[in-house]
């Protein structure tokens, strides 16, 4: 698979604040890698570099081998969508999503054509004539994609294309994005700081934290093997247990477990640990937690409780297991893991 | 939710119910009558008054032959001269205007933008007779920069120019026409989003494709209704045109003063009338387009 | 290179504004026919005999300006914020329409149909500078009260027990005094410098008296010119800093 989109060495600095640290990234053709992150953590700025509307300070942007990095902007045949605010207010639908191709100079029957059948594709084929400010704000994201894509970009580049919409418009949306995207077969790069949006939809997820990219891997991989704590927090919801680390186990709620990332040292850690691996039973006699609050959500239940010296634990189980839980309780707190992941700290 | 309509929320005011008014107004909010009849009595009144007068002759009796009058030497003239200085003095006000207006924000400081907008402020509402000896020590026949002029070999006087012609009066209402559509287009220019803009490079265009497709069209409206505004403060001008002119330009602001001022003979008692309802039918030209346009784009500008 | 053209546009734009500034300013410091400075020129609109007299009328009208401002428009619009949207349209047109009117021909309009007793007191004027200024104030005022969610803001106060004058008083006066202070400054600023209506309603108010007295002395018409643009401009600018509290929401942390 070769690859569509690399970037290498990236830097950018804004007098005192670094924003972009040796940030690389390789795209393989029709993948879509998204760049997740909190606000501030250079995401936006890779991708406004990718674009060529920022210049780096170091580093270079090659595009199917070809260095483009001091390519401009306009010649660089991306298709772009913002946040909101993309479509030009004074054209209509049609008027919007035919500006590049006249920028092509394609002429008007394969332009009308093209019109057409990407307006269909994104589901407002009635809307032509409509202008950006009688549509929704859904409806004007989707015209801002049907734009991008109807050039045939080599690569589509989505600012947080989702975070000024509704909670549902927002779930609707993003798989259109990767209908869309997996049905033209589009290499898409996908900015977000919604971790949920990031790994339902991408190829790949890269974590940015302070300017550098953390860790890049599949969706699963980041959510079981987080390389750092930062990605460990920031992708799903985990847990801190405070436990003692002894060589190469560590004991927590009365066993025995392998580390995974041990380097072998002794002394007390947080043992990390995601909700749906706690499990909790009801005793007779004193356990080891209390629950605070049970959350029904569904399948599953969110019951939050809290050990006697004082941690709060998460856990997440199927609501058929967990109906006779009720807050206030005594209960036992069970990690069902062979190992896992530690923290110092 | 309308809480006027809502029983169960007290509200200032009280619905006026059917039948206490006659005419439009069935149901009528009774906060609103003040400024309703304040509006009625020192700004409906007055103009129809004046549009009456403007329609009467010495008898009392309707004639068309003040406004008929007003196409006859030398108020004819006045309009010609009016409407030309309120055209010119626009555009010499607009293009000049536009072009500072896009440099501060380009510029982008703060304090810069807030001292520009407080002498803004100062200049547009400057006019009258301390603008008019402002100019007149700065290009008057010994003004400052006459004479630096003269020291080297200049002398513009000498070459016809004159601060007390029609030239100089677009001269000195530039003064105040710049920082008036300074003002009135910033809003304009900074609603121009930078999405658009980099939209636009996205999709390939060039920075001048980007203004002849997109920012032109968008400004386009605006600077129209500023273009538009500026006629009509030229137009209407009358401080500055009394304190600049000696009687050698005829401007219809200063026929109406003179007319005022009770230079009239016998049959011209509601001339001044109908000049001054030709002013409202000029001016109306200006600014009904004007507040269409405003009302218009604010569609896209408040957003 | 980019910000060269607009560098260049401002320091052009600068001379050409500043330049009949400079000059008349040198010019208002000369004394008498010599060409040393000094500041007598500035002293002479304070010593002719008019000077108090007039400023006290002109200061009056627009005192009662004020009044009638706080009087009409602002309950006006406070009302229109408070109680929903129904009537804003209307009043927005209504209040455009002076825009419209030359003040020349309203002057004409005026000394026909004002009764005999508004047209025999100078407070006359207070009430055509309301009408005047009625398409900037009513803005100020608008723009101002929508950066605030004032229907919400008073039913909180009376879910929390606020009767109607207490919710007035606490939340809806303090909310709106900024806004009402800068429609106020723009209201004081044209009736001080008013003086097409003044002087075709035949009334001798400051900038009237002005005009006529500087007939006499060029020199000192100009440095009075120049003070008053100086002294607008450094009010403007100090109340730039004091007025206008902005509705800015503060940035969410993510």
């Amino acid at each position: 698979m070769s690859n569509s989109l690399q970037v290498k060495g990236l830097r950018r600095q804004f007098g005192n604040v670094v924003a972009l640290e040796e940030f690389n990234l390789d795209v393989a053709k029709g993948e879509l890698v998204a760049l997740l992150g909190p606000s501030g953590c250079g995401k936006t700025t890779a991708l406004r570099i990718i674009a060529g509307l920022e210049k780096s300070d170091a580093g270079s942007v090659i595009l199917n081998g070809k260095d483009i990095s001091s390519t401009a902007a306009h010649m660089r045949n991306m298709g772009m969508v913002f946040q909101a605010y993309s479509l030009f207010p004074h054209l209509t639908v049609a008027e919007n999503v035919a500006f590049g191709l006249k920028m092509r100079k394609i002429g008007r029957e394969s332009r009308d054509a093209k019109i057409d059948s990407i307006l269909e594709l994104v589901g407002l084929h009635t809307h032509h004539k409509r202008f950006p400010h009688q549509l929704s704000g859904g409806q004007q994201q989707r015209v801002a994609l049907a734009r991008a894509l109807v050039i045939e970009p080599e690569v589509l580049l989505l600012d947080e294309p989702l975070s000024a919409l509704d909670a549902q418009v927002r779930t609707n949306l993003r798989e259109e994005i990767r209908r869309l995207q997996l049905s033209l077969g589009t290499t898409t790069l996908f900015v977000t700081h919604d971790q949920e949006e990031a790994m339902a939809i991408s190829d790949r997820v890269g974590v940015m934290s302070n300017g550098r990219l953390e860790q890049i891997d599949i969706p699963d991989a980041l959510y079981n093997n987080p390389a750092s704590t930062f990605v460990a927090n920031f992708v799903g919801t985990m847990n801190h247990i405070p436990g003692m680390q002894q060589g190469d186990n560590v004991t927590i709620f009365g066993k025995n477990i392998r580390v995974k990332n041990s380097k072998g040292s002794n002394g007390s850690v947080s043992v990390l640990v995601r909700p749906e691996s706690i499990e909790v039973t009801r005793t007779s006699g004193s356990g080891n937690a209390k629950i605070i609050t049970r959350s029904f959500l569904g399948a599953s239940s969110q019951i939050i409780c809290q050990t006697p010296e004082g941690a709060v634990i998460q856990a997440l189980m199927p609501s058929h297991e967990s109906g006779d839980l009720h807050p206030g309780e005594d209960v036992t707190l069970n990690v069902t893991l062979n190992e896992v992941l530690v923290s110092h700290g | 939710m309308n809480p006027s309509t809502n029983s169960n929320v007290d509200v200032k005011g009280a619905l006026v119910k059917k039948g206490a008014f006659h005419g439009f107004f069935t149901s009528f909010p009774l906060p609103l009558a003040p400024i309703f009849i304040f509006l009625l009595f020192f700004f409906l009144w007055p103009i129809t008054a004046l549009t009456g007068n403007a329609f009467k002759s010495n008898e009392g009796a309707f004639t068309f032959s003040n406004i008929t009058m007003l196409f006859q030497d030398p108020y004819r003239m006045a309009f010609k001269n009016s409407i030309s200085l309120g055209l010119i003095s626009a555009l010499v006000g607009a293009i000049p205007g536009l072009a500072i207006a896009i440099a501060i924000e380009k510029q982008g400081s703060r304090t810069l933008k807030k001292f520009i907008s407080s002498i803004s402020g100062v200049l547009a509402n400057t006019g009258g007779v301390p603008l008019a000896f402002m100019f007149l020590a700065a290009f008057g026949p010994a003004g400052l920069v006459i004479t630096a002029l003269k020291s080297v070999g200049i002398d513009l006087y000498g070459l016809g120019f004159n601060l007390f012609s029609f030239t100089g009066l677009i001269i000195v209402y530039a003064y105040f026409q710049i920082p008036i559509m300074v003002i009135v287009i910033t809003p304009a220019l900074t609603s121009l989003r930078k999405e658009w803009k980099d939209s636009a490079a996205s999709l390939g265009a060039s920075r001048f494709q980007y203004w002849l497709k997109v920012g032109i069209p968008i400004l386009m409206p605006s600077f129209i209704a500023c273009y538009l505004l500026l006629f009509a403060s030229a137009f209407s001008a009358f401080a500055t045109a009394r304190a600049m002119t000696v009687g050698n330009i005829a401007l219809v602001p200063l026929q109406i003063g003179s007319l005022v001022d009770g230079n009239v003979t016998i049959n011209q008692a509601n001339l001044g009338y109908a000049l001054a309802f030709g002013m409202i039918v000029v001016s109306l030209f200006a600014m009904i387009p004007y507040i269409w346009i405003q009302s218009r784009t604010s569609k896209w500008q408040n957003r | 290179m980019k910000n060269l053209g607009s560098k260049l546009t401002l320091v052009i734009a600068g001379v050409f504004i500043f330049f009949p500034i400079y000059a008349a300013t040198e010019f208002s410091f000369r004394t008498g026919a010599t060409h040393s400075h000094g500041f007598a020129a500035y002293r002479w609109i304070f010593e002719q005999s008019g000077f108090l007299e007039n400023l006290g009328i002109t200061l009056r009208i627009t005192a009662l300006a004020v009044i009638l401002n706080l009087a009409i428009m602002v309950p006006t619009v406070t009302w229109l914020h408070l109680s929903g949207q129904r009537y804003k349209r209307l009043i927005e047109i209504l209040t455009i329409l002076p825009l419209i009117i030359p003040v020349v021909a309203l002057a004409t309009g005026a000394q026909l149909s004002m009764p005999g007793f508004m047209q025999n007191s100078v407070y006359e004027l207070s009430f055509m500078y309301v009408v005047v200024a009625m398409p900037y104030t009513y803005r100020a005022l608008d723009i101002g009260l929508s950066g605030h969610p004032l229907s919400t803001l008073t039913n909180a106060a009376r879910n929390l027990g606020a009767s109607w004058l207490k919710a007035l008083t606490s939340v809806v006066i303090p909310t709106i005094r900024p806004s009402v202070l800068a429609a106020l400054f723009l209201m004081i600023a044209l009736s001080l410098g008013e003086f097409t209506l003044a002087q075709l309603l035949h009334w001798t108010t400051f900038p009237v008296w002005v005009t006529n007295v500087s007939q006499q002395n060029v020199m000192g018409a100009t440095a009075l010119g120049m003070g008053s643009l100086f002294f607008a401009w450094i009010l403007l600018f100090a109340f730039s800093f004091i007025g206008g509290r902005n509705s800015s929401t503060v940035q969410e942390e993510e």
